[in-house]
């Protein structure tokens, strides 16, 4: 660790970070098998359809625990807009699609990442509930069962795109990112460029913590 | 090789069951311990060892009397077969016939098509972790006999041939039967290879829906849902690498002290 480095994330936040994250991958690959005949051959390393199955469902079990974890950890820094900042941001898609001079300032999260945190717990929660109502399917009637198939098929339509954006954007798109959430340290000019106010307010409140220091 | 269809003449059927056994027997389906579920009708429903049950029903005559309705009751081999649509495993599958076969080494016991079925016909074996249903006797078919069903029907009330040829026989039979009479299979689902000659309006049949279609949930599950998936998937990716290529990545300026720093570029 270089000196000057400053804590974004606590290990815990990885931990379950990344508990989300890996289940979520392979609950994309394993649902890709299932829903695709064009996939099926995601099952031959697993030896079959029906592993692939029990795969994505006792994954689906991991995923639920990291999601309950994740909601409970990041609604308040993640799940709640706030005003007028994040509108202005939003008005400037945070300098992201065209040339802005004044990235407006945001908190810990920008607007972008907080869509994201709640598409994520909304439709996690829509494919916990469905996903597992679709493992006991005969527990209830047709007509609701039939819906969950639907909506776990809503969900998997609008979690994997964002999952490919945040990839992106938390690796090669925004370089330095991906170190807030490998070793937790990141670096002073990537949090000034990236959430100036947070980096304020935490140095204001005297809460920042520096390496080295 | 023309399509084929069973026809199912229900003002024929007198409920003697021969069907039912003959189904057993030809498909080597276990029989079971039943019990009295308060009506001549054995078992209650379809049971994945029993593809074929028929159904009794009592209604009144208008006269003060009742009288029996029966229906053989047993997969109708879809044209357009929800089940097909979504079973993962292609253990559902159109025949050559048209009919819909069951491959039950593929089977994993999903129980998708349980619950899609228009007409609640698959029906899971917990035991062998495995969903089954009438396959039309595909091993009969395809050699060039009828259905074990058909086989043993003795008074006629099931045939099966050419799907135009049948479908002919049906219309006559019921401007010959007149009244409520109707033939129920041709004009949903994209036509179904069982086909009913009804004596009495569709309603009054105990779980024959009137209606019955691909559920509307499954349509956009499968039909929209999955198209539109691919297609958001690789517009993230190919939208993130171009975004890389043009507009570029956002990197933190060397000297982190400005204030006022450039977005990115
Ligand atoms: C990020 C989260 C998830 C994603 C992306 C996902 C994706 C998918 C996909 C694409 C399918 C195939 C649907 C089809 O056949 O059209 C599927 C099926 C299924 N999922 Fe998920 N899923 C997720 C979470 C869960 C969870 C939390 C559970 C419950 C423990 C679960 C249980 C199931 C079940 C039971 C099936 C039906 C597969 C079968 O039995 O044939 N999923 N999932
Ligand atoms: S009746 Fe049900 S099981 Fe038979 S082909 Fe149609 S959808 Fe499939
Ligand atoms: S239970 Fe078997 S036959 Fe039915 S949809 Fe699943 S894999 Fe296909």
């Amino acid at each position: 660790m270089r000196k000057g480095m400053i804590k974004a994330t606590d290990a815990f936040e990885r931990i379950i970070h990344w508990g989300l994250a890996i289940s979520c991958i392979v609950l994309i690959i394993s649902g890709l098998g299932m829903m695709y005949h064009s996939f099926s051959f995601l099952s031959i390393p697993v030896g079959g359809l029906k592993n692939l199955k029990y795969v994505h469902n006792f994954t689906g079990l991991i995923f639920i625990v990291a999601l309950l974890f994740s909601i409970l950890m990041w609604w308040k820094e993640a799940g709640i807009f706030k005003f007028p900042e994040d509108v202005e941001w939003i008005k400037a898609a945070g300098g992201y699609l065209w040339h802005v001079d004044n990235v407006p300032e945001v908190g810990k999260y920008n607007p972008g990442q907080k869509i994201f945190f709640l598409a994520v717990a909304l439709f996690g929660v829509v494919m916990a509930v469905s996903g597992l109502i679709m493992w006991f399917p005969l527990s209830l009637p047709v007509v609701w069962v039939r819906t969950m198939y639907f909506l776990h098929a809503l969900g998997f339509f609008v979690i994997t795109p964002f999952f490919f954006v945040h990839l992106y954007l938390g690796t090669i798109g925004s370089p330095g990112s991906a170190s807030a959430m490998f070793s937790g340290w990141v670096t002073r000019a990537w949090a000034k460029k990236q959430h100036p106010k947070w980096l304020k307010e935490m140095e204001e409140s005297g809460k920042l913590e520096v390496y080295g220091e | 090789m023309t399509e084929k269809i069973k026809l199912c003449d229900l003002s024929k059927c007198y409920g003697c069951r021969a069907c039912q056994v003959a189904c057993k027997q030809w498909n080597q389906l276990p029989a079971k311990q039943t019990y009295n579920s308060g009506s001549y009708q054995n078992p209650p429903d379809l049971q994945p060892n029993n593809w074929v049950v028929i159904k009794y029903q009592e209604i009144s005559d208008g006269n003060g009397g009742v009288k029996w309705l029966f229906r053989k009751d047993a997969c109708m081999h879809c044209t357009d077969a929800a089940c097909v649509k979504v079973c993962p495993s292609g253990a559902l599958y159109y025949t050559k016939q048209g009919t819909v076969g069951i491959d039950n080494g593929k089977c994993i016991g999903c129980k998708e098509c349980v619950a899609v079925c228009p007409f609640g016909v698959p029906k899971y074996d917990s035991k062998a972790d495995k969903v089954s249903k009438c396959d039309m006797c595909l091993s009969r078919i395809e050699n060039d006999m009828e259905p074990a069903c058909v086989k043993a029907c003795p008074t006629g009330a099931l045939q099966f041939g050419d799907k135009a040829e049948m479908l002919k026989a049906a219309y006559k039979r019921v401007e010959v039967l007149g009244g409520d009479a109707t033939v129920y299979g041709d004009k949903f689902v994209g036509g179904t290879h069982m086909v009913y000659i009804l004596p009495e309006k569709v309603s009054v049949y105990d779980g024959l829906p009137e209606y019955p279609r691909v559920p509307l949930n499954v349509i956009a599950w499968k039909d929209w849902l999955k198209p539109l998936s691919l297609l958001a998937v690789g517009g993230a990716i190919a939208g993130s690498f171009l975004h890389y290529i043009t507009h570029g990545p956002k990197t933190p300026d060397e000297d982190g002290n400005q204030v006022n720093a450039k977005g990115g570029e």
